[in-house]
């Protein structure tokens, strides 16, 4: 527990400074304001790639080495990448709002294809839900986890597959189309963003271990019946 | 038994029980004809807007039918079937092929018979050379909506919420399909090459058929 104590002030301690470079980095010139909300737009989405990504990795892992721990890995990881999904989608509905006039639009690959990978997740969750056994819960969502992580590439690369409303990459392999000053903000927002990230599936997967040892033990065969005593057997 | 043996005769007897049973034939194409006479009753009757909407409801509900399709719980999933050919020795692989063989087919002739009924009852403005394409982009879907089906069919055996919960994995995973289906449709009409959509949907295809022959065995374990 210290340590998932010490993970969340460290987390803390760089939100606020993630805050502080967020309000104080320069605007954008036409979209004002509003620009600031890529401090929190791209770091969700980057946390939920990543989360989606280790979702992967740990059901990958599970079905090759079948321990309880790429499981509890695998699954809260999955959870809170459907939180930062949820954030990236909502603070992505606010700017298109307030910059394109419209919180939706079916023109924008990126926006469809996030809100699918979002219930491709959601589903996932719904699965570990409706499954009671442990081992059969942690070997069918690990092939979903497996399966379902095609869709990251899709939704990342969906803007350059796509005639799109939505802006292409900004951090590029020959560069950025930022300002230095605003990208120095943002990236520092995904190391927040990531570090809070660590924080969150140090204390899930912890509450993940409490959760199996409180789970009531699935009964065996034969469980209700226990053995006469000798005094209540009779010579025949 | 080799595989492909064990494969086909997978199928055969998927295609036997869906003779016996009627499931899609006298169930889901009625069910998905009833749902066409369902749209125009709802935009009032506005002739050029029906028939302009008529190969976007058509892929609309031929894959959200088709799901129930791919779904569809046959004998083969009861828990004895199940253990009978898993005392057998049947490859898991095999037998997802052979449901995905099955299935496709099954899909094929539904979308076929929606096609027609869309054409019927919409009256839609197809443009020149639309057929070839239609039945090839629809052949693929099918493909890939039967392996998705069957990989959540799996992938929720047993549960007592896998209708609903089988569908809510299936329906987003089939976006691809959707989008590769419409567009041909559409690259048909402006004239543009159809080929990007057409390898999306290969590539789809392939995808989860590598998914669904490399997880059989897991999955197999999960469901028993």
């Amino acid at each position: 527990m210290t340590r998932v104590r010490v993970l969340f002030a460290m987390a803390g301690a760089a939100v606020a400074v993630g805050l502080w470079f967020a309000f104080t980095a320069p605007t954008d010139a036409l979209q004002g304001e509003f620009s600031r909300i890529i401090n929190i737009h791209v770091p969700s989405l980057w946390v939920a790639f990543l989360a989606f990504g280790v979702t992967a990795l740990g059901s990958i892992l599970w079905l090759i080495r079948k321990k309880p721990r790429w499981d509890r890995l695998a699954s809260a990881s999955a959870e809170i990448g459907v939180l930062f999904t949820a954030i990236g989608l909502f603070t992505g509905m606010v700017w298109g709002q307030a910059v394109w006039g419209r919180a939706w639009d079916w023109g924008d690959a990126r926006l469809a294809t996030t809100a699918v990978m979002f219930f491709v997740y959601l589903g996932y969750l719904a699965l570990r839900r409706a499954t009671p056994d442990q081992p059969a819960r942690a070997q069918r969502s690990a092939v979903l986890g497996t399966i379902a992580f095609v869709q990251v590439p899709l939704v990342y690369f969906s803007v350059n597959l796509f005639r799109t409303l939505h802006q292409t990459q900004s951090i590029r392999p020959d560069g950025s189309t930022m300002p230095p000053e605003m990208l120095i903000a943002m990236l520092i927002n995904v190391l927040t963003f990531t570090l809070l990230y660590v924080a969150l599936m140090a204390a899930r997967t912890e509450i993940a271990v409490v959760e199996e040892a409180a789970a009531p033990v699935a009964s065996m065969a034969g469980e209700g019946i226990s053995p006469p005593r000798l005094g209540e057997v009779e010579d025949v | 038994m080799s595989f492909w043996s064990q494969t086909m005769e997978i199928a055969r007897v998927d295609m036997s029980l869906e003779r016996r049973t009627g499931d899609v034939t006298r169930i889901v194409v009625p069910f998905a004809v009833i749902a066409l006479l369902v749209f125009p009753l709802a935009l009032g009757v506005d002739l050029s807007g029906i028939s302009r909407i008529g190969p976007a409801v058509f892929w609309a509900l031929g894959v959200l039918f088709g799901m129930q399709v791919a779904l569809r719980q046959t004998a083969s999933d009861s828990p004895e079937r199940r253990d009978l050919y898993a005392l057998l020795g049947v490859d898991p692989a095999a037998k997802f092929t052979g449901r995905t063989i099955s299935g496709a087919v099954l899909t094929l002739g539904f979308f076929a018979a929606l096609l027609v009924a869309m054409v019927v009852l919409y009256s839609p403005r197809l443009p020149e050379g639309w057929l070839a394409p239609t039945l090839l982009s629809a052949m693929l879907v099918a493909i890939g909506l039967t392996e998705l089906g069957t990989l959540a069919g799996e992938v929720t055996a047993g549960l007592r919420s896998r209708t609903s919960l089988a569908s809510l994995i299936v329906a987003p995973l089939a976006i691809p399909l959707i989008i590769g289906g419409s567009q041909t449709l559409e690259s048909v009409a402006r004239e543009a090459t159809i080929l990007p959509w057409i390898l999306l949907l290969l590539a789809t295809d392939l995808a989860l058929a590598v998914a669904g022959v490399g997880l059989a065995r897991p999955l197999e374990e999960a469901s028993r």
